[in-house]
């Protein structure tokens, strides 16, 4: 229904004081939709709430290429903005909407909500190992940050829901670069190690040639990879204030990870050719990502932190630091599987080292 | 011991519900969770006991003993032996919360003492969606130790 208007508004001027013409069509009824009135569910009104009428239904391929809202009555005269992400399977998933208002709703204060004042003196082959873990992790967590930002801007403005969400995974990530960057001043420590291997995974993630295999390699592979390194920083956090960084961390990173793997999935089922390009995406970014997490300093820096003390990372660290590999490959090919990937055939990954036999699948959770 | 005190009650996990939804100031700045919980305990004679817990907004909305199979009806589950739930429960009575690696994130990640499991992974990653919140119901059994009730 268009927004008639109850009254005829004929009384209205034509000029203003300074003698420029005047248009009054939004007061006399245009052709968006008035009266929707979304109701609040118990928390609020949420965007799934105001998803009613046209202005819930979100087009295939949008007519405008203008940053004109959604649903509103859209001057043909609005300039082109140069999108190119024009087609919502390049950016839709299925959980946006209802992952945009969980991050609002989740948002935490690296400066606030972290119990810094229970920080205490450390051995110093535990504050050595936190400060390069921490060192390696502020050093790529901005990629998640400037990934979407980089493909943002080409998105059509009728996907506003996934590009809305897009910039709570920039806050997330800018939290995170914060939280880990004040772990490693924190405590009489400092940042350590940068090698070459971290810096080669964010580049073949910020060049991927195309948002979804952009994001297939970043949501799906590097950050479902860094919410496992996450448990593990919870597991062997050697006080609270780790324990609740790394929490509260691992919360927003499986977001944005349930978003890349619905995403995966709404693409391919919209575009089934579309796979293959992800899977050669994955191809080169799981060799890469092998080199990344069998870098030196992240390596050993967790197994120290496993191990409880340096001198027992061989007997207790690297054991366990094996089992969990384990854990996070597996849980990699399930969210493949569960985005429309088979990726247990294809992987270069060394599942069999693993312990994971490829014609038996994958092995339940 | 009385039947509210054994962590393997419908009891116990009531009084886990209503402890969270008397503290809406704490839970209101970990923010919003969706997410159908299943538990798991084995026990080695009694047959094994089943439980969902519904969780909405700031709140506890559910807490619902389940038949046989029920417990992988939920998002996702966490499933272990009934010593290793008591040591956690124990710990958290002890330090007036999980500490070290009697954390639900923890103890999921290391062995097979809990683990957890479900058949859609999207399921499982909402654990660690809502971790904080999950951890801060369980870390309540502190706050019922301390009234008398654990």
């Amino acid at each position: 229904m268009g927004a008639v208007a109850d009254r005829s508004y004929d009384r209205l001027p034509e000029y203003n004081p300074l003698g420029m013409p005047l248009d009054w069509a939004w007061l006399r009824g245009v052709g968006s939709e008035w009266g929707v009135r979304p109701k609040p569910s118990a928390r609020g009104l949420t965007m799934m709430d105001i998803a009613v009428g046209s202005y819930g239904e979100v087009p295939e391929q949008p007519q405008h290429r203008s940053m004109a809202p959604r649903g509103c009555d859209i001057d043909g005269e609005t300039p082109d903005m140069g999108y190119i992400l024009n087609r919502k399977s390049q950016v839709w998933s299925e959980n946006v909407a209802e992952l945009y208002e969980e991050a609002v709703a989740r948002q935490w204060s690296a400066t606030r909500d972290i119990p810094w004042g229970e920080l205490r003196e450390l051995p110093d082959d535990i504050e050595h190992a936190i400060c390069q873990l921490c060192t390696t992790l502020s050093e790529i967590e901005m990629i998640a940050a400037d990934l979407p930002a980089k493909w943002m801007w080409r998105m059509n403005h009728d996907f506003v829901e996934a590009k809305m969400f897009l910039c709570t995974q920039i806050m997330d990530e800018a939290r995170h670069t914060e939280v880990f960057r004040k772990r490693a001043l924190a405590n009489g420590g400092g940042l350590l190690k940068s090698r070459s291997g971290a810096s080669s995974l964010l580049r073949t993630i910020i060049e991927a040639k195309t948002y979804t295999q952009a994001s297939a390699l970043m949501h799906l592979l590097g950050e479902g990879f860094i919410l496992d390194v996450f448990r593990q920083g919870e597991l062997i956090a050697p006080t609270d204030v780790e324990k609740k960084i790394f929490r509260m961390a691992m919360q927003d990173e499986a977001r944005h990870v349930a978003y890349g793997t619905l995403h995966i999935r709404y693409s391919i089922e919209h575009d089934p050719d579309v796979a293959e390009e992800i899977h050669e995406a994955l191809d080169h970014g799981e060799g890469v990502l092998m080199e990344f997490g069998t870098q030196p300093d992240l390596t050993t820096a967790i197994a120290l932190l496993l191990a409880g003390s340096a001198d027992d990372v061989e007997e207790k660290g690297f054991p366990m630091q094996q089992a969990m590999a384990v854990k996070l490959l597996t849980s990699y090919l399930a969210r493949c599987e569960r985005a429309g990937l088979n990726r247990l055939e294809r992987t270069l990954l060394p599942v069999e080292m693993l312990g994971i036999d490829r014609q038996q699948g994958i092995p339940a959770a | 011991m009385t039947e509210g005190n054994r962590i393997d009650s419908v009891d116990f996990f009531d009084s886990l519900a209503a402890n969270m939804n008397s503290r809406p100031t704490e839970y209101e700045v970990l923010g919003d969770v969706d997410i159908d919980l299943g538990l798991l305990m084995r026990r080695r004679d009694d047959g094994d006991f089943r439980l969902r817990l519904r969780f909405e907004g700031i709140e506890c909305t559910g807490v619902a003993e389940a038949e046989d199979g029920d417990e992988k009806l939920a998002d996702c589950y966490l499933d272990g032996d009934i010593d290793a739930w008591q040591a956690m429960f124990d710990d958290i009575a002890d330090n007036g919360r999980a500490v070290g690696r009697q954390t639900i994130n923890s103890l999921t990640l290391v062995g097979e003492a809990i683990r957890v499991r479900g058949d859609d992974p999207l399921g499982i990653d909402k654990f660690f969606r809502y971790n904080q919140t999950m951890q801060a119901f369980l870390d309540g059994a502190a706050q019922l130790a301390s009234a008398g009730a654990g």
